[in-house]
């Protein structure tokens, strides 16, 4: 419990001051303070959103700050791109490793720092040896990286920092993608480190682990610093309830109450992905929205894809309006009515060079084309025109190039997508994700009226306002399994984030 | 918003020109030789430059089509190589014109059905998949035509390519026919809409119900039956086929669509472009040989204004997402 003396003093390694960081309309970071003591481990905490990863971004030069003060060893300083951080002794280890899998470890650790005598790279050997000792991380110097398995490669990474001299490392959610031995083992590097008088910030949303290694916390919610202070004077609780504080009311649609009993259209038992997710139970009722919460990576986005048919399903059974439901493709599944507005809509939902109309009416092209397949555009128009009036697309037409649109407006587009065919169930994996606080109130409002209209919306969402204010079922995920419902208008923040981390308080 | 807007309009203005590009500097060549060649602007001339695009514009439509759903195809040298000895051996066998053009073209959708398996199902990169099919295909022209030239004995045959109407061989009017059909196919119809979404963004087409292998798989076909018609159609030309491993035909049809600005990341272009693509090089080298310009210099002035043309297309393309 960050009962280790911690081998740093007092001594301010860095500190951010009043810093500030926006992205489009959203707030990330607002006036934010924090000092990190040297040779300390200082752990950032919050939910998804709350400003951690930004924070540790910024004091390792990936982000910029839009306004604030960064101080380094008491001096003012300004990091333009990580390379000037590192060049100043700090870097970050990121979520997703920046190695090259072709090479060796060794060679991963010296790239772009290789001693040479002339144009041959030397044999790093001896240094490498020579790190190994200095820190107590081992790793074999000649496997290939590209083989490793996660943790090993985060060590290597590890490997590379030091190798160049870092004095402070940003590690951004380094436990999220190992196993809990991996990440006991990991813990341990962590506190060997600080041990060494290398200072660690930890960004992290498992408060077991952060309790466990962390000398310092500092609690984000909502771009704002909650609180900062030692670790031993928190535990689960008292974080649980500085992270989720009190609900800030957004501004959201008034929930309908559902005609029970609604026909279930979707039932799935259990529904499972190897690797991804297990055993899981659920229903959707006509006129019902259901959010799925919990946190990054606790299978909620698989679970959709499976119903989706974007991925098959390993185990379990499905059924939609009470017919056995087997969805092959998302195109199979698109025909027995179901929708999905996919998690990221960049990489999974735009055209980005066509146009709105295009974009919209892809999946239902069958109903407007002729029998020698040409397209009837007056109808698409028609029809085109028809859903983007409904999702209140503003400021662009169905003719507009997508990527020349707002985040909230091309989310709108994905949305009106589905709104050319009438689907009977609604999937949306976070919904207003990158969307501005005025188009989100729009998107709440499609959701309202679908389940209105009599659709069954399942919606996964890591917002917590989100998740309580639209919900009238909520069920919560942790680890790959469904581990509780909760009755949308009745629950707290508190229950849902309890149940998300998993806390036995 | 009404000041964000008026900004968001005037940028997509002076985009949608930039989009135009390959239009104005080939309506400026044409000008230019215009006006500094006597010979350039005669019927006789232009005519030939025609004639010359024909079988290049007709594999140039399909490959349009094969880049925009994301894929290469670099066999199409070896259809159209397979196809011209294919239809030689048929007339010569048959005497029938028809099934001698049908036997080129099947051929070349042979080669574009193997093509298409191989990238779309097998999942191997399409430059390699088609590199290697290729080959495969430069040997079995060898050994179809028994390592020699064939020779069409009916004259009559060459009347398919280099008969007239209008004042105009055939093989233009083929062309043609050819350019507009795929036109209508990509800009009109359905499959054209999965195409753009296909080689768009794979992943996102196939999360809206379209069956990307599928697309992939009949954009291939129709490449090779495509190149399949224009070997055909240089065997009734020049009457002769002739067993070769030359890539330059492919490398051509290539130039003009690019140059033409279909971008080689797929999602984006269009069959007029590889029209004006093909214009423009035609232009370029007719003109290189109007004013005598040395053949190596040529070389030298062909190669940069390719690249010239694809830095000026990136560059529009990043203005664009930033």
């Amino acid at each position: 419990m960050g009962g280790i003396v911690p081998a740093g003093s007092s001594q301010t390694h860095v500190e951010l001051r009043g810093v500030t960081k926006r992205f489009g309309g959203t707030v990330a970071l607002d006036s934010v303070d924090i000092s990190v003591r040297a040779g300390t481990v200082h752990a950032f905490v919050g939910e998804n959103g709350a400003g951690k990863s930004t924070a540790g971004k910024i004091l390792a030069g990936v982000l910029t700050p839009d306004a604030g003060r960064l101080l380094l060893h008491g001096a003012e300083t300004a990091f333009r791109s990580p390379r000037a951080a590192l060049d100043r002794g700090i870097t970050m280890v990121a979520q997703e490793l920046s190695l090259v899998p072709s090479r060796s470890v060794i060679d991963n650790v010296f790239l772009g720092i290789e001693s040479r005598r002339g144009p041959f790279v030397r044999a790093a050997a001896d240094r490498f040896a020579e790190l190994v000792a200095e820190y107590g991380i081992g790793a074999e110097p000649d496997a290939n990286v590209g083989r490793l398995a996660v943790a090993e490669q985060q060590k290597v990474e590890i490997l590379r920092a030091l190798a160049r001299r870092a004095e402070l490392i940003v590690m951004d959610e380094p436990t999220a993608r190992l196993t809990s031995e991996q990440a006991v083992a990991l813990r341990r590097t962590v506190r060997s480190l600080a041990e060494r008088g290398v200072t660690v910030v930890y960004v992290s949303h498992f408060l077991d682990e952060v309790l466990a290694v962390a000398d310092d916390v500092t609690i984000l919610r909502d771009g704002r610093v909650i609180r900062s202070g030692p670790a031993a004077d928190e535990n689960r609780r008292t974080l649980i309830e500085g992270i989720v504080g009190r609900a800030i009311e957004a501004a959201f649609p008034t929930r309908r109450p559902r005609d029970l009993p609604a026909p279930v259209v979707l039932r799935a038992r259990g529904l499972s992905r190897a690797g991804s997710f297990e055993d899981v139970d659920l229903e959707v009722r006509a006129g019902e929205i259901v959010t799925l919460a919990g946190l990054v990576g606790s299978g909620r986005s698989e679970v959709l894809r499976c119903i989706f048919g974007a991925d098959r399903a390993t185990a379990g059974s499905m059924t939609l309006d009470g017919r056995p439901y087997e969805p092959r493709s998302p195109r199979r599944a698109i025909r027995d009515g179901v929708a999905m507005v996919p998690e990221s809509r960049k990489a999974h939902g735009l055209l980005p060079r066509r146009s709105v109309r295009e974009n919209v009416t892809l999946p239902h092209l069958g109903r407007f084309v002729t029998a020698g397949g040409f397209v009837r555009t007056g109808g698409e128009r028609v029809e085109a025109d028809r859903a983007t009036t409904a999702v209140g697309l503003t400021g662009a037409t169905i003719a507009s190039v997508m990527a020349e649109l707002s985040g909230g407006n091309q989310q709108k587009s994905l949305f009106a997508r589905w709104l050319v065919g009438r689907p009977r169930l609604f999937l949306a994996d976070e919904p207003t994700r990158g969307v501005d606080v005025g188009a989100k109130r729009g998107i709440y409002d499609v959701l309202v009226s679908l389940a209105a209209e009599g659709m069954a919306v399942l919606v996964v969402s890591s917002e917590l306002e989100e998740v309580l204010g639209l919900a009238h079922r909520i069920l919560v995920m942790r680890g790959g399994r469904l581990v509780g419902e909760l009755d949308g208008a009745a629950a707290t923040r508190t229950e849902v984030m309890e149940l998300a981390f998993g806390a036995a308080a | 918003m009404s000041p964000g807007s008026g900004t968001a309009v005037r940028r997509v203005r002076r985009l949608r020109a930039a989009d135009f590009g390959i239009v104005w500097v080939t309506v400026a060549l044409f000008v230019l030789l215009s006006r500094t060649s006597d010979v350039f602007l005669t019927a006789a001339n232009l005519r030939n430059v025609l004639d010359q695009q024909a079988l290049l514009l007709i594999a140039g439509s399909a490959l349009t089509l094969t880049l925009i759903s994301g894929h290469f195809d670099i066999s199409v040298s070896a259809s159209h190589i397979n196809a011209a000895i294919v239809t030689a051996l048929i007339v010569n066998e048959s005497g029938s014109a028809v099934a001698a053009i049908a036997g080129g073209v099947a051929i070349g959708a042979a080669v574009g059905l193997l093509n298409g398996v191989v990238v779309a199902w097998v999942r191997i990169n399409s430059f390699i998949a088609t590199l290697a099919t290729s080959f495969v295909f430069y040997g079995v022209g060898f050994l179809l035509s028994e390592r020699s030239i064939i020779r069409i004995s009916d004259r009559d045959f060459s009347q398919l390519a280099r008969g007239r109407s209008a004042g105009v061989t055939n093989a233009t009017w083929i062309a043609v026919a050819v350019v507009v059909v795929f036109w209508v196919l990509l800009e009109r119809t359905r499959f054209g809409r999965h195409v753009f979404a296909a080689g768009g963004n794979p992943e996102a087409a196939r999360l809206a119900g379209v069956r990307v292998e599928g697309i992939v798989l009949t954009s291939f076909l129709l490449t090779g039956a495509a190149a399949g018609l224009a070997g055909a159609l240089s065997a009734s030309k020049t009457l002769t086929a002739q067993p070769s491993d030359d890539f330059s035909f492919v490398f051509a049809v290539l130039t003009a669509v690019i140059v033409g600005g279909t971008s080689i990341s797929g999602g984006e272009g269009a069959v007029w472009r590889t029209v004006f693509g093909a214009f423009f090089t035609a232009f370029m080298l007719n003109g290189f040989n109007l004013h005598q310009i040395d053949p190596i210099i040529q070389r030298l002035i062909q190669g940069s204004v390719i690249l010239v043309a694809v830095a000026a297309d990136n560059w529009t393309r990043s203005r664009r997402s930033a």
